[in-house]
């Protein structure tokens, strides 16, 4: 398969560099080689890929990103953060930023840490969510990773508070390229909420290349929102992949707002019986934006539910890109899948595709999906001028009324209340 | 006074001329019936009225409170005092009721240099208005209309002329679809919100509803033009005679 294989950055040179800075875990070394020994093979996906069809990695290629930060930035986290109690590690130009982050009072059994200090402790959950060999992304990642957060939290423990990941470049270090790893591991029975925020000003560029990790042992159950609102000119790279065990459940919350390019894979793995997922998603692109957003859920056994739905709103020529996989396999019947993937276009410049898909072995299963594209209804724009409202105004209410279902599936109020409220500043005001 | 003045007004959708000539007043305080049966203009009339586009005036003019009506857009309309009752009432799912009406109450009384009204004067308002209408406060928060019953949709019109207080109403077939029991707490409601400074103009198919509204005036459409005004006895001649009779009544071929 033709590969991309020529970079303006070298990838390679950073990636022998960060080798040898010191590592002393031989897992790490071990990990680190193999990504190497993979991206030198595989380079990053072509559109001959299937995957990666619609999604071009061109200007990607063509952009020399850099990976030396000579000094990391401050920034405000107010202006950033979703929530304010919460227990917070903040990471500014792929660096902690201990004063900004408050990781005091964590309960016993939980562990909040930055990935950096916790390279042995982490050591035996790397690289088992994802596999090395599917994508040059993960090789990359997985030979570039330097920073993130690793949680982990002992059976039974239900966390009150959310634990919220801020991921910011500050645009002191020009063309930024950060490599995160995230790893979740939830014991039996563990509660939890875990909140992923990327974000930077206008006129930043960088990379922020991302994948989180994440174990669900038998009825742990994880709220999990990733919300990235990236500068018009970032690259956003990222996956979330999770394995599910018996009775776990993973309400997996994506919303995409930023960057010129962004792309989320999200994959679960339904291991044992009565676990579910749910996949809900809402990406707001404008202008030349690109999105694209791909899912795969494993229905591996029976008794297994999934819920998924993936809403876009597309003004200027942005593109998005949804692709949905649902996979039953023979054995697992009694599986109820429901996949829908909905958007709406304000403008004719604008592109979608859309490609659920479902592939069912099992033959007593209840699985539905389907995908939509509309406009805004004009007498339902007609109805509302004719109470008042400014056409513009009318617009927005009727856009976030598109999205509104997606956001009304958001669990925790204050989250969706503060998500709400970025989404309405994206909405033209009269 | 003059509320609404429209002059030998020719309306036409894609190059089909449906308004051949109307001329009608309607001073403040006053009720006017449209009847007419189908295909005569009714609802391309109250469509011209509130704004809606697709429509071209290639003749004509309507003049509302001494303002040319035909240059605004609807909201500036609305804002002015126009509204339009709904003969199908349209479903917003996402957008609650209850931010609806806020919003339009807001935006005219913004238009009126009057301030936004906080959230407990607010519902205290929205609440003695759902009193008028026989409406439950739970309809405040489900989605505009979604869901609703054809008589609760109607109702939910007339709540939202109720708070909005206009000047000039349009009620286009505001009795389609209700039963006895709906059409009487409709009429009620737009019975209580009848007044000097307030004009009504019903745009309907059939007598019925006169009977629960009874109007100052009676104007028959037929064919794009007004063919036949007269007073309430008007509607009951129609309704007895059918429309071939009023039209056959001032030579027309029936």
């Amino acid at each position: 398969m033709k590969q991309l294989m020529e970079f303006h950055t070298d990838f390679i040179s950073v990636a022998e560099m960060r080798r040898e800075n010191g590592l002393p875990d031989e897992t790490w070394r071990r990990l680190r080689k193999l990504g190497q020994e993979q991206f030198v093979q595989k380079g990053l996906p072509g559109k001959k890929d299937e995957d990666w069809k619609y999604t071009s990695l061109w200007a990607f290629s063509q952009q020399a990103f850099n990976h030396d930060v000579a000094q990391p930035g401050h920034v405000v986290v107010s202006d950033w953060q979703l929530l304010n109690d919460a227990y917070q590690l903040v990471i500014v130009d792929g660096h902690v930023d201990f004063t900004a982050s408050s990781l005091t009072g964590l309960p016993e059994g939980v562990t909040v840490k930055p990935l950096s200090q916790s390279l042995e402790q982490v050591a035996p959950h790397l690289n088992q969510q994802i596999d090395l060999e599917k994508t040059g992304f993960n090789a990359l990642n997985t030979m570039l990773m330097s920073e993130g957060v690793f949680i982990h939290v002992a059976a039974g423990v239900k966390l009150k508070k959310p634990i919220e990941l801020l991921v910011v470049n500050s645009g002191v270090t020009e063309d930024l390229a950060v490599h995160l790893r995230n790893v979740v591991v939830l014991e039996a029975a563990v509660q939890a909420s875990f909140i992923e925020i990327y974000a930077s000003k206008e006129g930043i560029t960088g990379l922020t290349d991302v994948i989180t990790e994440i174990n669900l042992a038998e009825s742990a159950e994880l709220f999990h929102y990733k919300f990235q609102r990236e500068s018009l000119t970032h690259f956003h790279v990222a996956t979330m992949a999770a394995k599910q065990a018996a009775s776990s459940r993973w309400h997996n919350h994506n919303i995409s707002l930023g960057a010129q390019l962004a792309r989320n894979d999200i994959h679960s793995e339904l291991l044992g019986e009565q676990s579910h997922v749910t996949m809900n998603g809402l990406y707001l692109v404008d202008g030349q934006q690109h999105v694209d957003n791909h899912s795969r859920i494993d229905h591996v056994v029976p008794n297994t539910t999934s819920d998924e739905l993936y809403k876009g709103v597309l003004d200027g020529k942005s593109h998005a890109v949804f692709n949905g996989k649902v996979m039953v396999y023979k054995y697992a019947q009694k599986t109820d899948a429901n996949q829908a993937n909905k958007n709406l276009l304000l403008s004719r410049g604008c592109e979608i595709d859309s490609k659920p898909e479902m592939e069912i072995y099992a033959d007593d299963v209840k699985c539905g999906h389907g995908s939509a594209v509309g406009q805004i209804d004009e007498s339902a724009l007609f109805f509302l001028r004719t109470r008042g409202l400014s056409e513009t105004s009318a617009r927005s209410l009727l856009t976030f009324a598109f999205a509104a279902d997606v956001i009304q599936r958001i669990e925790d109020p204050a989250i969706r209340d503060a998500i709400t409220g970025v989404i309405e500043q994206r909405l033209p005001r009269s | 006074m003059k509320i609404l003045e429209i002059k030998n007004l020719h309306a036409s959708i894609d190059g089909t001329e449906i308004l051949r000539g109307i001329d009608l007043t309607v001073d403040a305080g006053e009720v006017h019936a449209i009847m007419g049966p189908n295909g005569a203009g009714k609802s391309t009339l109250s469509n011209v009225l509130a704004g809606r586009e697709g429509y071209d005036i290639t003749e004509g003019e309507i003049i509302y409170k001494g303002e040319n009506l035909l240059a605004l857009a609807p909201e500036d309309r609305a804002q002015r005092g126009v509204f339009l009752a709904f003969q199908y009432p349209v479903e917003i799912p996402g957008v609650s009721n209850i931010y609806l009406l806020k919003a339009a109450l807001n935006a005219v009384r913004k238009y009126q240099g009057l301030e936004e009204l906080d959230a407990i004067d607010f519902l205290t308002l929205v609440r003695s208005k759902l009193e008028l209408v026989q409406m439950d406060e739970q309809f405040l928060h489900r989605s505009v209309n979604e869901g609703f019953s054809g008589g609760e949709k109607k109702r939910n019109e007339i709540l939202q002329m109720a708070l909005l207080e206009p000047t000039l109403a349009i009620l286009d077939e505001t009795d389609s679809g209700l039963d006895i029991d709906a059409l009487k707490v409709v009429s009620e409601g737009v019975n209580a919100l009848r007044n000097s400074d307030r004009s009504i103009v019903m745009i309907t198919h059939y007598q019925r509803l006169l009977d629960y509204i009874v109007p100052d005036f009676v104007h028959v459409l037929s064919e794009g033009r007004i063919i036949k005004s007269g007073d309430k006895n008007l509607a009951k001649e129609l309704e007895k005679s059918g429309y071939s009779w009023a039209k056959e009544s001032v030579g027309l071929p029936a």
